[in-house]
């Protein structure tokens, strides 16, 4: 049953997620751009609620393209401390303004309603922001970013050096768990260790780790000497990956669409004034 | 003799021709692969969104700058890009503005080291003042002056807290930064120097 489980699952560069998930039926150029443009939209919205409607949407995203949720588990940490740190900057240096009204005290010091309503707006952005981004990593594999910038004519040298980047991510911490496993099966006890001395014991791990790294790279450019690669011309040639996607009409009505969206986000924003703090409920709730 | 072997290191030697090569290029990738990993944990460790306070990836950044060259300096660009992205701290936007300044923030100490003759082994005081100066403080400064500007732009942090994250930022990074870069420094350097990939001018 489980090996059944697993078959259908696949991993991505954050997740697991399931191969029929209904957002593979996008092309990953399309994926890509939503990537960028939601990455982009949040940047020009003051109006808290609105980029919480955002992050409400991303999350949804999640549960469409059956991501387990529980996979935002680490990020948990990172959503709260963002949080605090920011409403703590806006708190003790709210700045000076004589237009400032007090809302409240915390601690002996006084909560003023700008920079209040600034830190909603700022942690509104953060919280958008890194889910849109921890979407995409969730829900891409290194491949299908491949496969994104090669169909969009990306040179074959900058695309094969971010697969090889990507990849090497994952390298470096395969070895790192095999030197680790490797101080296992000597009997380092990392449990009985002191704080001080396992800092100093990650701090040395990037020895070997690098070490393998050049002679791995020795390898890989000796085995594409022998496959005729240079750096100046690599000539033109079958690309497999590309042969697994299909552009389709969805894919251009999406690209559209999302293209359209930010473009009329900016245009009301710079034209209207549209998405200013000065609109939002937060305001009226703060004063 | 110290000089002497300091020289060497960057000085060619006759009939030495050095140019771009593959293994440049490939060395760089597994290099922005080792950077995303190290950027990633910082950023993961010490989460304050999109400020940093503890960003071991820095030492990445001038050691890269220090053995490959300009191949380190768009490694330095580069891998923070996806380590960012990695660890949600920060969005495309926001790290494509962060760039500039991962560039200088790597590109210091690869500098300094080839202008002041410095041993990339660190076997003398000089070459322990100029990793300090350039690969810890003053890369860092740069980086972080960068960095709060760029926030400030976006309206993420409060304009009266510019010099509190300033310091904060700089200071929490150069710590960590300056130990992970001096071991990799004293412990590797020598495996590097010897390896076809390190450079002794900026692109070779």
């Amino acid at each position: 049953m489980e090996s059944v489980q697993t078959k259908k699952m696949m991993k991505t560069l954050l997740a697991l997620i399931p191969v029929e998930s209904p957002l593979y039926s996008f092309h990953p150029v399309s994926r890509l751009l939503l990537f960028v443009i939601t990455g982009f939209i949040p940047l020009f919205i003051n109006m808290p609620e609105l980029n919480f409607m955002f992050a409400v949407v991303v999350l949804l995203l999640f549960i469409y393209s059956k991501v387990a949720l529980s996979s935002l588990k680490m990020y948990l940490p990172v959503i709260l401390c963002a949080g605090i740190f920011t409403f703590l900057t806006f708190i003790f240096f709210p700045g000076k303004d004589p237009d400032y009204k007090v809302i409240g005290h915390v601690f002996g010091l006084a909560l003023y309603d700008q920079p209040i309503m600034n830190a909603f707006i700022a942690y509104s952005k953060i919280l958008a922001l890194l889910l849109s981004s921890i979407f995409y990593f969730s829900t891409n594999r290194e491949r299908d970013i491949l496969a994104a910038l090669r169909t969009l004519k990306m040179p074959f040298v900058a695309s094969y050096v971010l697969g090889l980047s990507l990849r090497s991510a994952g390298m470096f911490l395969e070895d790192l768990h095999t030197v680790r496993e490797a101080e296992q099966a000597r009997g380092l006890d990392y449990a009985a260790m002191k704080f001080t001395d396992k800092v100093k014991l990650y701090s040395m791990y990037i020895i070997p780790l690098i070490s393998l790294a050049l002679r791995r790279s020795d390898e890989i450019s000796n085995a594409l000497f022998v496959k005729g690669y240079s750096l100046k011309s690599s000539g033109k040639r079958a690309d497999y990956i590309l042969t697994k996607y299909r552009f389709s009409a969805s894919d251009v009505a999406t690209c559209v669409v999302l293209i359209l969206l930010l473009v009329l986000i900016v245009y009301f924003k710079y034209r209207y004034q549209w998405f200013g703090s000065d609109h939002s409920l937060f305001q009226y709730v703060i004063k | 003799m110290n000089m002497k072997m300091n020289a060497n290191v960057w000085s060619l030697n006759e009939g030495e021709l050095r140019t771009p090569q593959m293994n440049h290029v490939i060395m760089m990738a597994l290099f922005i692969g080792v950077g995303v990993v190290v950027g990633t944990f910082g950023s993961l460790a010490v989460p304050l969104g999109f400020v940093s306070a503890f960003w071991p990836g820095q030492a990445i950044q001038s050691v890269g700058c220090i053995w490959f060259g300009m191949w380190g300096g768009i490694a330095s660009i580069v891998f923070p890009l996806i380590s960012n992205a990695i660890a949600g701290s920060a969005s495309i936007a926001v790290s494509l503005a962060y760039a500039p300044g991962n560039f200088l923030q790597g590109i210091l100490a690869g500098w300094a080291f080839r202008f002041f003759k410095c041993d990339p082994r660190l076997k003398s005081g000089k070459d322990w003042a100029v990793y300090t100066v350039f690969g810890g403080i003053l890369c860092n400064a740069i980086g972080a002056a960068w960095g709060v500007m760029v926030l400030r732009m976006f309206g993420l942090i409060s304009p009266s807290s510019t010099l509190t994250v300033f310091l904060g930022w700089s200071i929490g990074n150069t710590v960590p930064s300056f130990i992970l870069g001096a071991i990799l420094l004293k412990f590797v350097s020598p495996l590097i120097v010897k390896s076809k990939s390190f450079c002794k001018k900026y692109w070779a």
